[in-house]
């Protein structure tokens, strides 16, 4: 656990001293609510933007948590310093738990603003309860996210192999997890393949959460499947991470 | 003159390939304790592949290696805490400051006092006066001197140093060898590797390596007498040119024949330096391979 910290400490130092990168992994995913925000006001009265307004916020953290964490850890790989880590003694687990770790912060940070935005632009009038789910549930997801970074990470020898994956994993969310379009009309493989992603629970959650008459009973299955995305991905990350050559 | 103890390093009938190249094919050697071992050879010899199998970053295809008695893969753990790395990148991490550097990696090796060795090792390196930049504002000779002492600050049994001088100024060259040689007289093995033929002799042991192949092991004053010195004669301003055979030992018998008369005016000597003869060694050894 020492390790951990370490490596954890060392990645919010190492966050910290790229301000550049911390402004615009906090500030861009604001910028695009507010695009998102003039967009829906140019749509007609009867069209209810309000339920596609915290999916759309849950998926630009995803989206911005797996690519980040991603290409940190390639620029960690081509850079030489994975190597070096893990030759001064780092364990794999150490290395992924203290990522993850590091970009607990940050995630947090990301749910908190982009939440509080979406309710503010939108006049979202969500009690206490409702709103703390929601930040619980973004949050889980942004952790997901950071995990699928580093699992997807291994498989790329520098950062340009980062970028297949974009349409690989974020286009099929986009359009199979109930994001945009309803998954109940779309064909039975797509559903099943929606059904593989991260997001279409995080969707499912959220949709529920903002029904007057919601009970957390009503979505247990859906954030345990989101919380064991997370040990899964941390043990596909343990097991794809190569220490030799 | 130096006496041997031990061996830090063996190596036996390692190979790697990578597809169908073989970056290391049989490789044979025994690195002494104490010393300061070159591995000499141009790029794509197999340097960085022998000393990345060394540390147990590449899992070799056939044959086995020990550091310090310890299985590089297996007891990667317990070798670990007792091997230093200093990549040919400088694999360092350009946000955090040369201090912070140091003190993330001395961090996992629980080093005592691990800030006062720090400051110490900042101090030798002449970065005191940078150590709270970041990195990314060093220029590539600063940034090689912060990844050494990454390297050193947990006080190292073995130190493996891939390519450690490139691109350094001639200073700075030399006040990394002056650091190698103390350490290497403290009990440190420096296993180091280099593309600069001159830095060979400064080296205690040292291995020509070429497409993954020893060529040659040897102390450097051994491989120079390997080479041969063109010796030149002016006779009544007339040239005369002899090539003898090794260094200044076999001069005496070959101005014999001048029998030195009144009318030599000048003698000169062109010894090989040791990078003509560890190129002759490459380069015998291409022709070999091609005939």
């Amino acid at each position: 656990m020492r390790h951990t910290f370490i490596i954890g400490r060392r990645v919010l130092a190492q966050l910290k001293g790229d301000t550049r990168f911390l402004v615009l992994s906090v500030i861009a995913p604001l910028i695009i609510i507010y695009f998102l925000k003039l967009l829906f006001d140019t749509f007609p009265p009867l069209v209810e933007v309000k339920s596609f307004t915290i999916p759309i916020s849950a998926f630009i953290v995803h989206f911005l948590s797996f690519i980040l964490c991603a290409i940190l850890l390639v620029q960690e790989r081509t850079r030489g310093t994975l190597e070096r880590m893990m030759i001064s003694g780092f364990s794999k687990t150490a290395i992924i738990g203290g990522y993850t770790l590091g970009y607990f912060g940050l995630a947090t940070v990301q749910a908190i603003t982009v939440l509080a935005e979406s309710i503010w632009l939108f006049n979202l009038n969500y009690d206490t309860k409702t709103v703390v789910l929601l930040f619980m549930v973004i949050w889980l997801l942004a952790i997901v996210s950071v995990m699928l970074g580093i699992f997807i990470s291994t498989f790329a020898k520098h950062e340009a192999q980062v970028f297949p994956f974009i349409p690989l994993i974020i286009l099929p969310s986009v359009f199979l997890t109930g994001l945009v379009i309803s998954p109940d009309g779309l064909p039975v493989w797509a559903q099943i393949i929606g059904k593989c992603l991260p997001l279409h629970y995080a969707v499912n959650i959220i949709h529920e959460i903002i029904k007057p008459e919601y009970k957390l009973t009503d979505t247990l299955v859906d954030f345990g499947i989101l919380t064991g995305y997370i040990f899964g991905l941390l043990v596909l990350a343990s097991l794809s991470l190569r220490e030799t050559e | 003159m130096y006496i041997y103890f031990m061996n830090a390093i063996e190596i036996v009938n390692l190979s790697k390939n990578f597809g169908k190249i073989g970056a290391l094919n049989r490789m044979s050697l025994d690195v002494p304790e104490g010393t300061i071992y070159g591995l000499v050879g141009p790029n794509g010899s197999g340097k960085t592949t022998l000393i990345k199998a060394l540390v147990g970053s590449l899992r070799p295809n056939s044959g086995f290696a020990k550091v310090l008695g310890l299985d590089p893969l297996k007891d990667k753990w317990e070798l670990r805490k007792q091997i230093g790395y200093m990549p040919q990148s400088p694999a360092l991490y350009d946000d955090l400051s040369a201090r912070d550097n140091i003190l993330f990696f001395g961090k996992e090796q629980n080093v005592p006092d691990l800030h006062q060795k720090t400051d110490e090792i900042l101090s030798f390196a002449e970065l005191t006066n940078r150590a709270d930049d970041a990195v990314r504002t060093f220029s590539g000779g600063m940034k090689k001197r912060v990844s050494l002492c990454c390297a050193l600050v947990h006080n190292p049994k073995i130190i493996f140093l891939d390519e450690p001088t490139a691109a350094l100024d001639p200073y700075l060259k030399m006040l990394f060898w002056i650091l190698f040689r103390k350490l290497a007289q403290s009990g440190v093995t420096i296993f180091v590797s280099t593309h600069q033929m001159d830095e060979a002799m400064l080296c205690d042991k040292v291995t020509i390596l070429r497409n993954g192949e020893i060529l040659a092991v040897d102390t450097p004053r051994n491989i120079l007498h390997r080479g041969k010195t063109k010796l030149k004669i002016f006779d009544n301003h007339e040239e005369k040119t002899a090539v003898i055979d090794s260094t200044s030992e076999n001069l005496a018998d070959e101005l014999k024949k001048f029998g030195l008369e009144k009318n030599i005016s000048s003698v000169e000597l062109q010894p090989d330096t040791i990078e003509d003869i560890i190129l002759s060694i490459i380069r015998k050894k291409e022709k070999e391979e091609k005939s």
